[in-house]
């Protein structure tokens, strides 16, 4: 048993920590206000290989590993969760089903745009009336000839304005509920996807959470993934490996706040000493960090597992439950120690907290999760 | 062209530093260490001087210390660089600059480099002596705080800081030995492709005692923090009287308002 990172893993977290502090942590409050990361930006992460962390070389990745991945969210996400999950749900939601479930042929067309950035990818499942009940999709395709004919509507699609390649999930028979769910995938360019706005939102406000209405959308056979029928598990099991890049973003949050409440409180002075010389801030700062290293044994615990091929499901959704709450509870205290300081945009604080709480929502809420790892206890 | 760029791996300097039970370093618990800043400039001037010339150009990277020197290297290596050396020693602390060029030099000589690249200083001992000592021992031409490098044929044209924000330019022939200053040219990060590819590239390890034969010609007495100073100067008063003397004082010893 070993707990450390290997000299590679210390020398990828050392350089995407170094691109970072340079690249992205001086316009994270740009980003924010915004609305918006700078296409430069995204070209100098694309160029950096931050999207195609783990995805094989023959398909233009880096080759790295899931914990490889894991640590580059988290290190992004600590000066910006926007960017964060940028990276996590084009990886995780729309390259990984890809690699895991396409055919030699789709991941030769697909991945190589992907995992260099050139198309950005998304993840197209939730419906206004089918959120975490999944089986309840209302989105219907049909077959015609060499394509399949898709309509309906699609929200919170994150990454959704950069109209890259999507993985849509429909229903060929509603009435067959999960077992008549398929997943394609979609050029979000394609004519009869109408971006129909990009969400306004409490955080992440750089990350696009895009609605779509698809209007006799027209796919080629050749790119429905899987298998018919086979979408409901390509779902779940994509969210399994979601949530990694989500543990990931949220620790990197909490991370992100605690450093920058831990440096104030020995800055800030009150009653003639640093606020860290006060029990009141010192126990904070031992609860924030106690669950931030808890956060971290559990996500690098699952990116392992996922690693090697060992069942990761509870695990996953272990390590988002509990770095999501992490985030939200960190950057709460976070805020708190720096007091009126830090309900003001500068101190960034009060923006982290902002991002923190998608973390217990997507990619399946905390409830979802619990349920998940109750079930795996129980059954 | 064969180069050899000698880097160092420092602590964090935003780290706390507390002096060793020794007395003569720092006490290396709990801190993170990174590649010395200067010498980021070097590896990254070594990888301009191969991508000029192409194919031919091969760069080792070289690093002594104890194995988290190692990830020093890997990142030399993801950024460009052909091959790492680690000369292992685990306590390269108490060891003056004279017996760490020495070692470098003993590893180098014969191998025919024609271009030895290396940080003006270390951000941990900052003796800046290393690279001049290489130099000499090697018979070499040698010169310092780069902040501009030029490669033609044999020649090297170099521009230098000095003080004063004065440059110079020097011109001198192959082999030599330079000695970089920040701002010499803008590092590359290692991108995640790369960091994979250096996995595959070829690492070298050495005991020191293969490479050491000279006694130190410098031993360190003793570290110690400063005394505190006390508070620096607080000007009080009529806002247009301090307003005049801040500008004087600006004047008088700094080159702010010159």
């Amino acid at each position: 048993m070993d707990f450390e990172l290997s000299q590679d893993h210390k020398v990828l977290q050392s350089s995407v920590r170094d691109f970072v502090e340079k690249e992205i942590k001086p316009i994270a409050i740009q980003i924010d206000e915004a609305h918006h990361i700078p296409e430069q930006l995204v070209l100098k992460m694309r160029e950096m290989g931050l999207l195609g962390s783990y995805l094989p070389e023959a398909y233009g990745g880096a080759g790295l590993d899931i914990l490889s991945y894991a640590i580059v969210v988290e290190e992004v996400s600590k000066a910006c969760g926007s960017s964060g999950v940028l990276i996590s749900a084009h990886t995780s939601l729309a390259c990984d089903p890809i690699y895991q479930f396409g055919t030699e042929e789709q991941k030769k067309k697909h991945l190589p745009p992907l995992v260099t950035g050139e198309k950005i990818g998304s993840f197209l499942l939730t419906e206004p009336e089918a959120g975490s009940d999944v089986a309840g999709l209302a989105t219907t395709y049909q077959k015609d000839g060499e394509n399949y004919v898709i309509n309906g509507n699609k929200i919170f699609v994150t990454n959704g304005g950069y109209r890259g390649t999507g993985i849509l999930f429909a229903s060929m028979d509603r009435s067959l509920k999960h077992k008549g769910i398929s997943a394609f995938i979609v050029d979000l360019e394609s004519e009869g996807v109408e971006l129909l706005r990009n969400e306004n939102k409490l955080g992440i406000r750089g990350s696009y959470t895009t609605a779509f209405a698809l209007d006799n959308l027209r796919v080629p056979t050749e790119n429905l993934l899987g298998s018919e029928g086979q979408g409901f598990k390509i779902a779940m099991e994509t969210l399994n490996g979601g949530r990694i890049g989500i543990g990931a973003q949220a620790l990197g949050i909490a991370e992100g706040a605690f450093e920058r409440a831990l440096a104030y409180s020995k800055e800030r002075k009150q009653f003639g000493h640093p606020i860290s010389e006060l029990q009141a801030i010192q126990f904070k700062l031992a609860d924030m960090y106690t669950r931030i290293e808890t956060s971290k044994l559990i996500v690098y615990r699952s990116a392992w597992l996922k690693e090697n091929k060992k069942p990761y499901a509870a695990e996953s959704a272990m390590c988002k439950l509990h770095a999501s709450e992490t985030a939200t509870y960190v950057t709460n205290e976070a805020i708190q120690i720096h007091g009126g300081y830090g309900y003001v945009t500068e101190y960034e604080v009060e923006r982290m907290y902002r991002d923190a709480k998608i973390t217990e929502i997507y990619e399946g809420t905390s409830e979802v999760q619990r349920l998940i790892i109750s079930r795996a206890l129980l059954s | 062209m064969k180069m050899l760029v000698c880097i160092k791996q420092v602590p964090d300097m935003e780290s706390r530093f507390r002096v060793n039970s020794e007395g003569i370093w720092y006490d290396e618990q709990d801190l993170a260490f990174r590649m010395n800043e200067y010498d980021e400039y070097a590896v990254e001037q070594a990888i301009r001087v191969k991508e000029q010339l192409g194919g031919a150009a091969d760069i080792t990277i070289l690093s002594i210390g104890p194995d988290r020197v190692v990830e020093a290297i890997k990142k030399g290596l993801a950024m460009g660089s052909d091959r790492g050396v680690h000369i292992k020693d685990e306590h390269l602390y108490q060891k003056d600059p004279w017996q760490v060029a020495s070692v470098i030099a003993a590893f180098a000589r014969g191998k025919n480099f024609d271009l030895v690249f290396t940080g003006l200083q270390s951000q941990d001992r900052g003796s800046a002596q290393v690279g001049v000592i290489v130099a000499e021992l090697l018979g070499y031409a040698c010169a310092t705080t780069l902040v501009g490098f030029e490669l033609s044929g044999e020649v090297v044209t170099a521009r230098r800081e000095l003080e004063g924000g004065i440059r110079g330019i020097v011109k001198f022939k192959l082999p030599a030995v330079v000695t970089c200053q920040l701002g010499l040219n803008n590092p590359r990060y290692p991108t995640l492709p790369n960091i994979m590819k250096a996995k595959q590239k070829e690492l070298l390890a050495f005991p020191i005692m293969g490479f050491l034969s000279e006694e130190s010609a410098t031993a360190t007495e003793r570290m110690y923090p400063p005394e505190k100073k006390g508070r620096g100067l607080v000007l009080e008063g009529d806002i247009n009287e301090t307003a005049d003397k801040l500008v004087s004082i600006l004047k008088e010893k700094t080159t702010v308002l010159r």
